[in-house]
């Protein structure tokens, strides 16, 4: 079996915050075009350890490895120009401007690999737009749209920059099981197109139907990592989501 | 010598202080920069002034009714002008205090003229010395009821229910109204403690300088250098604020001469927002 | 395209018929008015498109002015050659500054920059190099006075259209589109690939640089500077009135607000001599709670204006 190549590494990564420890020595690996599962209930440092990766919060121990290189203490920007995208929890299109500007904007700037200008930025966007499904709703502004639809957007954003790392944070909260379907229909094209993802969710249906493999943290520490039916039937990570409790009924 | 300055600016530092905890705490609670601030001090000024110079009053004894009535005009300004940009973004907000501003300093010009007014109590040339350092009583006097203030609002804010409202709708407006508080009720008064205390300062301002409707500006600036370097959110900002720009300014223009003493507050502004933007006591956003 | 191509025909067109249909004592106004035209649009660079709202914009005014004082009147430099560099200057020190002052948001920006000019007009109010608080003479121009009128008028004219026409190609570049994605989100401008630390000072130096011409205008126009007039905090206030008077981040806007406003506040002042300052107060207060977007937002909405309209910015802005 041919050697599959790492794209993305994190080694050890510990977040320190003033008296609390929310991520603790988390190593993980992300190989090229796979979707990683990121999963964990609320408050396992989910969200902490893709600040990290993002270069939006310092990592106070540990590393990361993009493409061979680290890219610790980099700043957001830095990492973005490398090609290395995340999206937001709470989305975060440019309210102000329509969809097309949205997506153009990510067209403009994002990963220094493949530059584009104005105007190759804005028929860019065009393409992309028909990609994710979004042409109808083109010259729409963004902070009008409905949720499923500023997801959709979010994700638009994020390819537009060329990525070859995706990290989709929670993309799926809110949508209805149709949305959910269509949106893990577009994340997997994604994939196919050879960007590795690293997606976190909540939404079982999702995770279990997008990912290639799972990692699952708990308490800041990961607890779990393999195989979607493994790790999903893994005892220690049903505890972490049912708790005590669990164990009480199945004894 | 060195006494002498310190204690300068000790008693200057308590004016400041005081200047600032009406400013700050419009701010903290309803994050509003009243840019019209040093207006209100204006007022307060005048009002003492003319309870003096018509019924005589003491400053010390009308800094009551001057604080009264400002508290009133504070409460109507807020509840039937500023109430509408509330929601609105910040410069919005700011560009209205501006308006008001502007509005109140040139009614005050229109009825009262640009002349410059003191008021001068028969006391106003007693001195006393401690430590070593004359001291002009009206001066002492001054500090003296500006830390009085500041502790009587310390209490009100700590001790009484109005407090406890107060700050709760500061830190978690929607809790607040789910606990039952009249929002806007709470802003309308905070609004008038602020502007009361700023009239206070105003009362205390008078009685040791010249006072003229233009007087304001410059006292807003000196709120703001004041109420950042303390930081944001306690009640002790101000006044450690307030003792730290006294005393710096007044060793600061000892040793450069009085020209520098805007450079010096200013530029203290401009690096304390660089380098520890929450000042010295203010907690963390 | 075509409402932008509109209005640049209509300034031009206007700005240059004033001078020949009007007296010298209109040209003055007028040239008033542009030099506050340029002060609202510079400002929208920063304030509007940028989303930093600074409230000390004036500073970059007061450089400028002194700046053209200093290279003309002690370097010895002719008017053109003073006003480039006196844009430049102003332009650096705005970018310069903008590393440390920028990291602030909101209030404390605004703030900051309020401070900025406070401590720049006590520096010059110190520094030998700009005779303190004594004020400077430049030297006076080399023609009649009413070329001079005309002079003045056409500088100030020549500028404002040069910074429109940059704002307009910018906006269509990566860098407006910088500008504005960090208004509408930094975190995310960030994420996605944009340097903003850097955006943010060219935005700010931009802002600085036309300013700063504009200071340069009036100081040789004036003949004789002092601080506290060219520092005036209050100008900085206008210049954002007019701005969201006559729309925040367009590009017609603040020339539209500057023009309205100055025409509004002579006239107050020619037939109410002694209260027009509290109209001007009022009309802000006003302007501010019942159209807060601007007059652009009236010109360019599509639904019909009517009273609705104006309620309905007041619910919207309530507690």
């Amino acid at each position: 079996m041919a050697e599959r190549k790492v794209v993305l590494e994190g080694k050890e990564l510990t977040k320190d915050f003033k008296g609390l420890r929310a991520n603790e020595n988390v190593s993980f690996k992300l190989f090229e075009s796979e979707i990683l599962g990121l999963i964990g209930p609320n408050g396992a440092g989910k969200t902490t350890l893709v600040n990290m990766i993002s270069g939006a919060l310092s990592i106070t121990s540990g590393d990361v490895i993009y493409n061979g290189r680290s890219i610790k203490g980099l700043k957001p920007y830095q990492i973005g120009r490398l090609g290395l995208i995340r999206t937001y929890q709470i989305v975060k299109p440019f309210p102000g401007m329509s969809v097309l500007e949205n997506i153009s904007v990510g067209a403009m700037f994002g990963s220094k690999d493949k530059v584009y200008n104005s105007k190759e930025s804005k028929e860019k966007a065009e393409e992309i737009a028909v990609f994710v499904g979004l042409s109808d709703l083109k010259n729409q502004r963004a902070d009008q749209l409905n949720i499923a639809s500023k997801k959709r957007l979010e994700i638009a954003k994020a390819l537009a920059a060329r990525p070859k790392v995706v990290l989709f944070d929670e993309v799926m909260a809110g949508l209805n099981p149709k949305e959910i379907d269509s949106a893990v229909h577009l994340i997997k094209k994604i994939r196919d197109t050879g960007i590795s993802i690293i997606v976190i969710e909540h939404v079982m249906r999702a995770i279990k139907a997008i990912s290639d493999r799972i990692f699952v943290l708990h308490h800041g520490v990961k607890i779990a990592e393999g195989e979607p039916d493994d790790v999903l039937n893994d005892e220690e990570v049903i505890k972490a989501y049912l708790g005590k409790r669990y164990k009480q009924l199945v004894s | 010598m060195l006494t002498q300055i310190l204690i300068n600016g000790i008693l200057k530092g308590g004016l400041y202080a005081l200047m600032a905890m009406g400013m700050s705490l419009i701010w903290g609670v309803m994050n509003i920069i009243n840019i019209a601030h040093g207006s209100f001090i204006m007022l307060g000024a005048y009002t003492t002034y003319w309870f003096f110079t018509l019924y005589g009053m003491d400053p010390f004894v009308s800094v009551l009714l001057s604080m009264a009535l400002i508290f009133f005009l504070g409460f109507f300004i807020q509840k039937y002008i500023i109430n509408f940009v509330i929601g609105a973004s910040l410069f919005i907000t700011l560009l209205l205090a501006f308006g008001i501003e502007i509005l109140i300093n040139n009614l005050a010009l229109l009825f009262w003229t640009a002349d410059v007014r003191s008021v001068q109590v028969t006391y106003g040339g007693a001195n006393i010395e401690i430590l070593g350092a004359v001291i002009p009583t009206v001066r002492l006097f001054a500090f003296l009821l500006a830390i009085a203030v500041s502790v009587i609002l310390f209490i009100i804010m700590n001790k009484t229910w109005l407090g406890r409202a107060i700050r709760s709708t500061a830190q978690d407006l929607e809790a607040a109204r789910l606990n039952g508080v009249n929002v806007g009720k709470i802003y309308s008064i905070t609004f008038g403690i602020g502007t009361a205390v700023a009239a206070a300062a105003g009362t205390l301002w008078a009685v040791i300088f010249p006072i003229s409707p233009t007087m304001g500006g410059h006292l807003t600036l000196k709120s703001f250098v004041v109420t950042i370097i303390g930081g944001l959110g306690t009640m002790m900002g101000p006044l450690v604020g307030g003792l730290s720009l006294g005393i710096v300014e007044s060793l600061g223009t000892n040793w450069f001469g009085s020209t520098f003493e805007n450079l010096i507050s200013f530029t203290i502004l401009v690096l304390v927002l660089i380098f520890k933007p929450n000042g010295i006591l203010g907690k963390k956003e | 395209m075509k409402g932008t191509l509109i209005g640049f025909a209509l300034i031009i067109i206007i700005g240059v018929l004033v001078p020949f249909t009007a007296g010298n004592f209109a040209i003055r106004l007028a040239t008033d008015i542009v030099i506050f035209a340029i002060l609202a649009s510079s400002w929208n660079i920063i304030g509007g498109y940028t989303g930093y709202a600074s409230f000390g914009n004036i500073v970059f005014f007061g450089v400028g002015a002194y700046a053209t004082a200093v290279l003309m009147s002690k370097a010895g430099l002719g008017f053109y050659p003073a006003l480039i560099l006196s844009g430049l200057i102003a332009g650096l020190y705005g970018f310069a500054i903008g590393f440390p002052i920028l990291r602030l948001k909101g209030h404390y920006f605004a703030i900051a920059t309020l401070g900025l000019a406070e401590a720049t007009k006590a520096l010059v109010q110190n520094l030998g190099l700009t005779e303190g608080n004594s004020g400077m003479y430049l030297p006076m121009p080399e023609m009649g006075i009413d070329a001079s009128y005309m002079f003045f008028y056409f500088n100030a004219l020549g500028i404002l259209l040069i910074l429109l026409v940059i704002m307009y190609f910018i906006l269509n570049t990566k860098l407006g589109y910088g500008f504005v994605a960090i208004r509408e989100d930094e975190d995310a401008a960030d994420s996605i690939g944009i340097n903003t630390t850097i955006f943010k000072s060219i935005s700010f130096g931009l802002s600085g640089l036309f300013t700063g011409m504009a200071g340069s205008v009036y100081a040789y126009q004036q003949g004789f500077i002092k601080p506290e007039p060219v520092f005036i905090v209050t100008k900085t206030v206008k210049m954002i009135v007019m701005a969201v008077f006559g729309g925040v981040g367009s590009l017609f806007g603040p020339v539209i607000g500057a023009v309205s406003i100055e025409l509004i506040a002579n006239y107050l002042s020619e037939h109410f001599l002694v209260i027009h300052t509290i109209f001007f107060g009022t009309i802000i207060i006003l302007a501010v709670i019942f159209a807060p977007k601007g007059i652009m937002d009236i010109i360019t909405a599509r639904k019909k204006i009517g009273l609705s309209y104006f309620l309905e910015n007041i619910r919207k802005n309530r507690v």
